[in-house]
């Protein structure tokens, strides 16, 4: 259980054989390959490397744009991501078509750049028509220069003006119409002999006026109308492209396995690149878990020429790390993931906490109705779907979680808060009490928090005893008995002396207490300073470790009245959903209103208050549990795998 | 019947539901804020910051749990109205004061953690659970102001 023995394995074999091989080894995925640092030879594969990423982002850019036009009807598998499962001689037959589909995905690319060239060509024309507007009202081009005797000035002054004004600024022999006016602009037409064409042109100059500049020979409004004609025909090939895409989506499988192809040649190529190589060898080096030693030793004996071979690995090496657990622990991996894998002196944490885990969880929660939601959906999720191994794992333990749950609730009479008592009280007339198989925490929280006290302890005191068992295990046998009984004799002493100011305690067990706990706090003043050299740092060890002890058992114990405070929290919220749904005086209004609220109601409740379970045991199992003994540290295995997005090869792994 | 004391009491469960609801109010909105700004350039984040902005909000639950335990108890809820001394009355007014307080500025203070928790996500996501635990250690300290409310109140004779 728990951590799994590593092996360092190295693999010698034909430079012939090794694409095979390697092929081989990412189907199984039981081998982490470690980088050769004494390069044999080297080898280039770099640029086949970048040539496959070029190809695999092609494939994936022309799958992002298929699902922009033509968006995929995604279920809930999809959504919590499941893989299509294929068949390798399957993979070997698309494989082939390799070419074709990089030309679909070419296509699909090519379409997109011409629709997005044409859209900003339209915004282009409608900014261009949007300024012609103003000019529609002249009837010449807007490049025209006069006749033989005239010339003529067409442009615009930033400021509004009439004819008459600029007429008279103008020399004689002007001609002005204004064809549109603005209080920002003033566009004018002027028509003047040639004679005095310079003269009124250093003239309006000082008016500080801007001549209009346009190349096409044509008036406005014929502009405009080739412009929309030109956004019409835009829009048409628009719409082209947009069919030709939705066209291609058939390909979308192709184009998914592409991508997922080409990561795996990649992935292949790279192994390749950090392997060593003598002339006709090569040679890989690696770790692997000890248990899939023999079978992957038969299988790859049994198809190539191979020397294979297996050693442990030294306290140097930098051994990866791979759990293994029980199917009741194996759930709860995730959340040993999270905070940090084993490190080298490390247990693995999982079997540790895993009971705890789910006790804890259905105390926060403590609703029997919401324990049956968790149970109900999980296990129609994990019947229905096809999961990934990991989701999988989530789901069963988010439902052992909804079993302890629907356990604490059925404890403490929590059946969607205190739906059957309102039921019964208000539809039936009949007074329901409590349906508590042990006691409601709403009427006694004392009974309720002395209890979370009492798990928090044992909780506690597990971890010392895994902490115990590691010292025993090194053969520091003093120091794992010096560093644990104290801390059980004090925790052990003050609790009836803490519990009495709740509660009424036994005087036996206060008679008890009091001298257990002073010898614990003599034994660890006089034991904790040990490993310092004078007598006065001895001393002073002592009691800086029992200041330490105190205030941190106090802390940590405390800290288990979360416990009462979440699961109280979610029993009051429920009750008062229920309060609100049976408002109304009128019965049928009341059924109807109780109806709609309890659905809405209870599952925004279910929701915070599943997360807040959820984030409150884990910080119970990290901070209180894992500081007794955990550091982490460790590096999580990572093989070389098919690390495919889309497809799922259809055969037996040995590493499931 | 003394209605000075069932007021006060009144007033008591009020402040609890008040405070601390303010007090998550503004530690859901710091992470709000903060959240959107993620979700603006990656989309597929949503459901991991909001499992952070959802943190400070329990405050606001507590606030309401002490309330509702306060009114059960004085019987404005489900019950009897019972009478209440002066005296009384202030003692249920001294229990809203531990949630009622420490709920309003620790929901602000754990918004501000899971608010910079939101930047964990951002720049490494698969350190997210990381920020999630550092925000929930502020909560530590509204769940003892809770258990001191509810021990107050529970022993409060009526």
């Amino acid at each position: 259980m728990a951590k799994l023995k590593m092996k360092k394995i190295e693999l010698i074999a034909l430079l012939t054989d090794s694409k095979k091989i390697i092929e081989l080894l990412q189907r199984r995925g039981v081998v982490e390959i470690c980088r050769n640092e004494e390069e044999l030879s080297g080898t280039n594969v770099t640029s086949i490397i970048s040539e496959f990423e070029k190809f695999r982002s092609t494939a994936a850019q022309a799958l992002d744009i298929l699902g922009i036009y033509a968006p995929e009807k995604t279920g809930i598998a999809q959504m919590i991501g499941s893989r299509t499962e294929v068949e390798k001689h399957a993979f070997g037959r698309e494989a082939m078509q390799i070419d074709r589909i990089m030309n679909i995905a070419g296509e699909i690319i090519r379409n997109n750049r011409i629709i997005t060239d044409s859209e900003a060509q339209i915004a282009q024309n409608n900014i261009k028509s949007d300024t012609l507007e103003q000019w529609k009202k002249l009837d010449v081009p807007l490049d025209f220069k006069g006749t033989a005797a005239t010339s003529a000035i067409i442009g615009s002054l930033p400021y509004m003006a009439d004819s008459d004004s600029i007429e008279a600024e103008l020399p004689e022999g002007c001609f002005c119409e204004i064809i549109s006016a603005s209080k920002e602009q003033t566009n004018i037409f002027l028509l003047c002999s040639k004679t005095v064409f310079e003269e009124a042109m250093n003239a309006l100059r000082m008016m500080s006026f801007i001549p209009v500049s346009e190349s096409e020979s044509k008036t406005p409004s014929e502009l405009i109308k080739l412009y929309s004609q030109e956004n019409s025909d835009l829009q048409q090939k628009i719409v082209e492209c947009e069919n030709r895409i939705i066209e291609l989506q058939t390909e979308r499988k192709q184009l998914k396995f592409a991508v997922d192809y080409l990561q795996m040649r990649k992935d292949k190529y790279d192994v390749l690149s950090s392997l060593g190589f003598t002339e006709t060898t090569f040679v890989l080096n690696g770790y692997i878990p000890e248990k899939y030693c023999e079978s992957l030793q038969k299988e790859l004996e049994a198809k190539y020429t191979v020397f294979i071979e297996y050693t442990d690995p030294s306290d140097e090496d930098d051994v990866p790390v791979l759990l293994e657990n029980s199917r009741f622990s194996s759930p709860v991996e995730s959340i040993t993931r999270m905070y940090a894998m084993p490190g080298k002196k490390d247990v693995d944490p999982t079997p540790v906490m895993s009971f705890f885990y789910y006790l804890f969880f259905g105390m926060m929660l403590s609703d029997a109705g919401y324990g049956l939601v968790m149970l109900i959906g999980t296990t129609i999720a994990l019947k229905r779907f096809k999961l990934e191994e990991s989701m999988k794992k989530t789901l069963i333990m988010f439902r052992n979680c909804g079993i302890s749950t629907l356990i604490w609730g059925a404890l403490f009479g929590s059946w969607f808060g205190d739906i059957v008592q309102v039921i019964g009280k208000e539809f039936c007339g009949k007074q329901i009490g409590s349906i508590a198989l042990w006691f409601e925490p709403m009427n006694d929280p004392i009974k309720l928090l002395l209890y979370a006290f009492g798990l928090g302890i044992l909780h506690l005191f597990l971890g010392v005893a895994v902490s115990f068992r590691m010292s025993w295990d090194e053969g520091r046998k003093l120091d794992a008995v010096l560093d644990t009984l104290p801390i059980y004799m004090i925790v052990l002493g003050a609790a009836p002396l803490g519990a009495s100011i709740l509660t009424d305690v036994p005087a036996i067990l206060k008679s008890i207490g009091t001298p257990l706990l002073l010898a614990g706090v003599v034994l660890l003043v006089l034991t904790s300073g040990r490993s310092s050299k004078s007598l006065f740092g001895k001393f002073f060890g002592g009691l800086y470790a029992l200041y330490n002890t105190a205030t941190g058992y106090l802390g940590d114990i405390l800290s288990y009245s979360r416990l009462l405070a979440l699961g109280l929290a979610t029993g009051s919220i429920a009750s008062v959903i229920n309060l609100i749904g049976t408002m109304p005086q009128n019965l049928v209004f009341k059924a109807i209103l109780l109806v709609i609220v309890f659905i809405v109601g209870h599952t925004v409740n279910l929701a915070i208050n599943l997360l807040g379970a959820y984030v409150h045991t884990d910080r119970l199992q990290f901070v209180e549990l894992f500081s007794k003994f955990y550091t982490g540290g460790g590096r999580e295995f990572a093989p070389l795998t098919v690390n495919t997005k889309y497809i799922k090869f259809k055969e037996e792994k040995i590493n499931e | 019947m003394n209605s000075l004391g069932l007021a006060l009491a009144i007033i008591g469960a009020a402040c609890a539901s008040l405070f601390a609801g303010i007090g998550s109010a503004k530690g859901v909105g710091l992470v709000g804020e903060a959240a959107a700004g993620v979700v603006s350039v990656d989309p597929n984040k949503f459901s991991k910051v909001l499992i952070l902005q959802l943190l400070p909000g329990t405050q606001g639950l507590y606030g309401l749990l002490t309330a509702i335990l306060m009114l059960r108890k004085i019987g404005i809820l489900g019950g009897d109205t019972v009478d209440l001394s002066t005296a009384q009355g202030l003692m249920f007014l001294g229990a809203a004061m531990p949630i009622a307080i420490v709920g309003l500025f620790s929901g602000i203070a754990q918004g501000r953690a899971a608010a910079a928790g939101v930047g964990i996500t951002a720049k490494k996501p698969e350190h997210n659970g990381k920020g999630i635990i550092m925000a929930a250690m502020v909560e530590t300290y509204a769940i003892l102001a809770l258990l001191v409310s509810i021990l107050i109140i529970n022993n409060i004779a009526v």
